[in-house]
């Protein structure tokens, strides 16, 4: 017969056992990773960060080309996702018949589950065609004058077809964590400005997005960690080719994308596997940088709700 | 019955659902013009959702519905003519714990002014130190106006929410449980300022607590299960209630 302490102790042991292997997987990748980009890292130095070549038969190494086409896809896709996950978010919450929400949610969420190669697909088959049919040429017509609008190439593959599927991916994220931020609004403080006679919209602007505001933050910092880090869509759609992005409708490469490309044939030249090791740790350090802070953002508007501002307490 | 003029809020025949929950039963009683009324029962009683009657609350309630009539100054305020709006600038709440705005404690108090049309700058800052003042709230955070609302304390909070609350000039106040979370100190503090405000106001109060609902009450009404058990004077409800089971309330039977 067991005795119940040290049935107790057991499963405490098996249960610790799981989680440190989780965190020992975690710490021997970083450590590979390190290990592995430290023959770059001293090679390179710094001007890894801002050297545009990028020539393996040569070992020239230089990261500045797939930084920017990372930052461009991931800033874009914030740019077109923000505004239209603050109105789902808002609309969700706020104005949406309760029946209807329920459904909405579902399908919301359902997008964030749809995996990113059909993401990929569904946009070589519409976006490409579309950008390369229609929006290109237009562009073309009226702003070719404007450089980051000139159209270079009317191909329809490039950072903006890349840009634009991207948004949709981290759609879901912002929109469900601006809605959820917002339910989490103290009703009593609502019902506190619609005493003094406010209409729903001096509700939403003047006490529910400053009570949310936080919590919005946390999943614009969620969304922007999934556009840093996103492959397979972007190998698609951004073109893979080397360059530094000059217009929205430009070629270019992001870090994740050439990692997926290039990286199986990379691993016969150690210097070129390093140099890729490097990239792969650059996207690593700024997506843990990214959601350890959007993690304290939202874990501080949790918090945040039961603070002494909404229960007295003098 | 009061002669008419004195009357300031008549309810008749208000029943209230919810769902299929029937609320408010059948409620017929009316507020005297600058008079304290308090409104006492168990919990679940109905008494909060009665106030929320008052000045509209539920309006936005999905699933409720409404019967009956309440007049404001004679007037029906579920007629359809009815502005909500300029209904709640004339009548102000507050609530069981203090939700001050996310805001400064200097635009807590002009945000009702704000959104009722009111730009004149030198009007808004004399109406927001005279409101302080009249919460007894002005000289604690006179130096801190434009702080956040959420530095003060929960009973500086809750008089803040005072001062919000007659900042648009009503005539009625409603409380709902005002000094539920409050302390006893700053509960005694809030219940005085009750009882120099009925010059200004006619109030009604939701409570709990019979103790103070009788230092301050110039009426009081005794809810149970959605019925208005009894309504009388102060005097005469808290000594010789006229229903049993308004008695076994106040001597703490429920």
């Amino acid at each position: 017969m067991f005795n119940l302490k040290y049935k107790d102790d057991l499963y405490k042991i098996i249960l610790s056992v799981f989680v440190l292997s989780v965190i020992s997987v975690f710490l021997i990748a970083v450590t590979v990773i390190l290990f592995y980009s430290y023959p770059a890292i001293i090679r390179y130095g710094f001007p890894f960060l801002w050297v545009k070549e990028w020539n393996p038969p040569k070992e020239v190494f230089g990261a500045l080309t797939f930084l920017a086409g990372t930052f461009m896809v991931t800033f874009l896709a914030l740019l077109f996702a923000i505004p239209f996950s603050f109105g789902i978010g808002i609309f969700l919450q706020e104005y949406c018949p309760l029946f209807l929400r329920g459904i909405f949610t579902v399908i919301i969420e359902m997008l964030a589950g749809i995996p990113s190669v059909v993401f990929g697909v569904w946009g070589v088959l519409t976006i490409v065609p579309w950008l390369r049919e229609s929006v290109e040429p237009f562009f073309d017509r009226h702003f070719s004058s404007i450089p980051f609008l000139k159209v270079e190439e009317n191909i329809g593959y490039g950072i903006l077809a890349a840009s634009i599927v991207v948004a949709f991916m981290i759609l879901p994220i912002i929109s469900s964590i601006t809605k959820d931020s917002l339910a989490s609004v103290p009703k009593i403080a609502k019902d506190g400005a619609l005493a003094m006679g406010a209409t729903k919209l001096d509700v939403i602007k003047d006490v529910s997005l400053p009570y949310a505001l936080n919590g919005i933050y946390g999943g614009i910092i969620l969304g922007f960690g999934r556009a840093v880090g996103e492959t397979i869509a972007v190998v698609l759609l951004i073109g893979n080719q080397a360059i530094v992005p000059k217009s929205l409708f430009s070629v270019g490469y992001t870090i994740s994308a050439v990692l997926a490309n290039t990286f199986t044939f990379a691993v016969i030249s150690p210097i070129y596997a390093s140099a890729e090791v490097e990239l792969a740790l650059i996207l690593l350090a700024v997506s843990l940088i990214i959601n350890i802070v959007g993690r304290n953002i939202l874990n501080k508007v949790i918090g945040g709700r039961f603070n002494r501002s909404q229960f007295g307490g003098g | 019955m009061a002669e008419q003029n004195e009357i300031k809020v008549e309810v008749k025949n208000l029943n209230f659902y919810y769902g299929n929950y029937h609320l408010l039963k059948n409620i017929n009683l009316y507020f005297k013009r600058n008079s304290v009324c308090t409104l006492l029962g168990p919990s679940g009683c109905g008494k909060s959702t009665f106030l929320r009657t008052l000045n509209r609350m539920n309006d936005y309630t999905e699933g409720a519905k409404l019967t009956g009539e309440v007049l404001i100054d004679g007037k029906n305020i579920y007629d359809k003519s009815v502005d909500v709006v300029e209904l709640r600038r004339n009548i102000g709440m507050v609530f069981q714990s203090p939700n001050p705005f996310p805001k400064s404690i200097f635009d807590n108090i002009a945000f009702g002014l704000k959104i009722h049309g009111i730009k004149n700058r030198e009007f808004i800052v004399e109406r927001v130190e005279k409101c302080l003042k009249y919460a007894g709230l002005y000289d604690e955070v006179k130096d801190k106006l434009h702080k956040s609302a959420f530095s003060l304390s929960g009973g500086q909070q809750q008089r803040l929410c005072i001062a919000r609350a007659i900042a648009t000039n009503p005539s009625i106040l409603l409380m709902d449980e005002p000094t539920a979370y409050l302390d006893p100190a700053s509960a005694s503090i809030i219940l005085d300022l009750i009882t120099t405000f009925k010059k200004y106001y006619t109030i009604i109060i939701v409570s709990h607590n019979i103790q103070q609902a009788g230092r301050i009450s110039d009426y009081s009404g005794f809810f149970l299960d959605g019925e208005l058990i009894e309504f009388d004077e102060a005097g005469n409800f808290f000594t010789r209630p006229k229903d049993k089971r308004t008695e076994n309330f106040i001597t703490s039977r429920y």
